[in-house]
């Protein structure tokens, strides 16, 4: 009797879990086809020359030349890696701490999902769009930016005009079109931490600085961390708002490419205008490997200050 | 300590109405501008406020250019894109939610850490494997003398098919649901299948309202995959791509107020859109932050 429904429920056992494989069957197909062959083909292509036009496995062997190639020889590799290192701790630290505060001032406060709309119609705004936008603010003679500094009677500035401004209006543009997200979830996390603390706080006396040192910031530690990271894998990609900023948006005037160039608009150029495969893959597999240290990094320092629930 | 108060007030409000004025500014003078004439846009200094609005510059724009075309192909490649995505986020968290089998914390696992390899280390392999289909756009059985699928709609919806993000926050919801329920059902002699019909998706609805809403506004911004796409495939030209092209259509200082119209026409509807349904797309970035 008790073998049999064990037996019984040994089945339903198994059965249950040929349903879960059959349910996943779907995710696993698709990761299959795009994202292990992809992973590996790029691998092999890393280490090949190829143009997309002749059989890929009749590809030229090239052994470790790309990556010596780009690491070394490659300026301008170097100097792209440069510019988006710098873009990704600029608009990820920067935006964190304005998204701060904006969160911080917007915590009880009414009429909060009007002042919501303002602060995020950017994410919804397709980033091509802000990019161009944004070109046109920005320009010298006649941009709504310098029309505004010489009303308050401030010199006007050449910005993407500039190849020391171009960058640096670059990432102002992404911050404002990211200080939206990053705030909300920096709401959701404040709203996470229960008020007795603050009660319990003033009731010894603390001040707003205090308080904020002592709780907001260490509770806030997970939500910080969730910024960092994802932040920074999305920064370290960035893409549309280059591509359409630095060609210039309307009679900008252009800058050299060396000034405002990131990876991905480096490898973009490589891969889709070059018909350079091998190098391009060898490119993305140095920002995979860019990305993972810069994730590791963030990961060791934040969870060494307690945060274990990432 | 009234004192006190009202510096604060005075910097609360000062934080909002600077940032709200920068946040908002530039969209304010872009439909403003959009609707000034050839010769006002001109003016120097600027003129904000149009003397006569001008509407019609929004029907030169639609008559010059096939902004509506790429609305099409935007709605159609990303509302394909987000049913698809429900149906396989859903299924796969109710798998690894609710069912038991061998290896199921390692495959979630790993489904999260996809989301950590950057986008181009896929671009030019699913190029290709999307050019090697056999039997479409040309091709023999080997993949081989035509295009595949670059030139039609599944190159823009088949790689964006399963989300681990989707699946993830389906999850993170179904895992809520009692067992009973579910147990209840299964002694009924309900099959695992009915269950997810008829219990699983009636439930899980407001996550799905929150995961579609989400993924379209997603795909609806997404630039690069679509620019490698269709740049030699103005058919299936998606809006963003389209709109970028605009700057090349309307190049001459003299067509300016068209193409800031051509950027409004871009933006508006879109903005509309999360302005209904703001609160399930909040919940859904709210979900994000939460995670772990």
């Amino acid at each position: 009797m008790v073998k049999k429904q064990v037996r019984r429920r040994k089945r339903r056992k198994s059965k249950q879990a040929l349903i879960g494989y059959l349910f996943l069957s779907p995710v696993f197909l698709f990761y299959s086809i795009f994202l292990v062959f992809p992973i590996g083909f790029s691998l092999y292509l890393s280490f090949h020359r190829w143009n997309m036009l002749t059989p890929p496995l009749k590809a030229r062997y090239m052994g470790m030349k790309h990556f010596t190639y780009l690491l070394i020889q490659d300026e301008t590799f170097l100097i792209v890696l440069k510019n988006t290192l710098f873009y990704a701790l600029g608009t990820v630290f920067i935006g964190m701490i304005l998204a701060l505060i904006v969160a911080l001032a917007f915590s009880r406060t009414k009429y909060s999902s009007i002042w919501r709309f303002v602060y995020f119609a950017p994410v919804v705004t397709p980033p091509v769009a802000i990019g161009m936008i944004w070109g046109y603010l920005y320009r010298p003679t006649d941009g709504l930016i310098n029309t505004v500094l010489r009303w308050f009677y401030l010199p006007g500035q050449q910005w993407l005009s500039s190849p020391a401004q171009a960058l640096p209006s670059i990432m102002i543009t992404g911050m404002w079109a990211g200080v939206g997200f990053t705030m909300l979830i920096f709401i959701a996390g404040l709203k996470g931490i229960p008020e007795m603390y603050y009660d319990a706080a003033r009731i010894d006396g603390a001040n707003f600085w205090q308080a904020f040192w002592h709780i907001t910031l260490p509770l806030l530690k997970p939500t910080i961390l969730f910024v960092l990271v994802t932040g920074m894998i999305g920064a370290w990609q960035v893409f549309d708002l280059v591509f359409m900023m630095s060609s210039g948006g309307i009679d900008t005037g252009v800058v050299p490419f060396e000034s405002v160039g990131v990876v991905a608009l480096h490898m973009y150029q490589t891969a889709f205008r070059y018909m350079r495969m091998g190098r391009a893959s060898a490119m993305a597999f140095i920002l995979f490997l860019v990305v993972l240290a810069f994730t590791l990094i963030e990961l060791r320092v934040l969870r060494r200050g307690g945060v274990e629930s990432y | 300590m009234k004192q006190k108060e009202i510096v604060k007030m005075i910097i609360k409000y000062g934080i909002f109405i600077a940032g709200g004025i920068c946040m908002f500014f530039p969209f304010l003078w872009l439909i403003l501008a959009s609707l000034q004439s050839e010769r006002e846009i001109m003016l120097r200094p600027m003129v904000f406020i149009p003397e006569v609005f001008q509407w019609q510059n929004y029907v030169v724009l639609f008559k010059k250019y096939p902004l509506d075309k790429y609305y099409f192909n935007s709605f159609l490649v990303n509302s394909s894109i987000t049913g698809v995505v429900l149906l396989t986020s859903s299924l796969a968290g109710y798998s690894l939610g609710k069912l038991s089998f061998p290896g199921r914390e390692l495959i979630f696992k790993g489904i999260l850490a996809t989301m950590m390899f950057p986008v181009f280390l896929f671009l030019i392999p699913v190029y290709y494997l999307l050019k090697r289909v056999p039997f479409v756009g040309g091709n023999d059985i080997w993949g081989l003398g035509g295009v595949g699928f670059l030139h039609s709609y599944p190159a823009l919806i088949l790689p964006f098919i399963v989300n681990a993000w989707g699946i993830f926050l389906m999850r993170q919801f179904i895992i809520g649901i009692p067992n009973e329920l579910l147990d209840a059902a299964r002694i009924d002699g309900c099959s695992e299948f009915r269950i997810y019909a008829n219990i699983i998706l009636p439930l899980t609805k407001p996550a799905l309202a929150t995961l579609g809403i989400f993924i379209f506004i997603q795909q609806w911004n997404s630039f690069l995959w679509p620019l490698i796409i269709t740049t030699s495939a103005p058919k299936i030209m998606t809006l963003p791509v389209g709109l970028q092209l605009l700057r090349v259509a309307f190049a001459s200082a003299r067509n300016q107020h068209y193409f800031l119209a051509g950027l409004v026409v871009g933006i508006v509807p879109m903005v509309i859109l999360f302005l209904v349904l703001q609160r399930h797309y909040i919940k859904g970035i709210v979900m994000t932050g939460l995670k772990g």
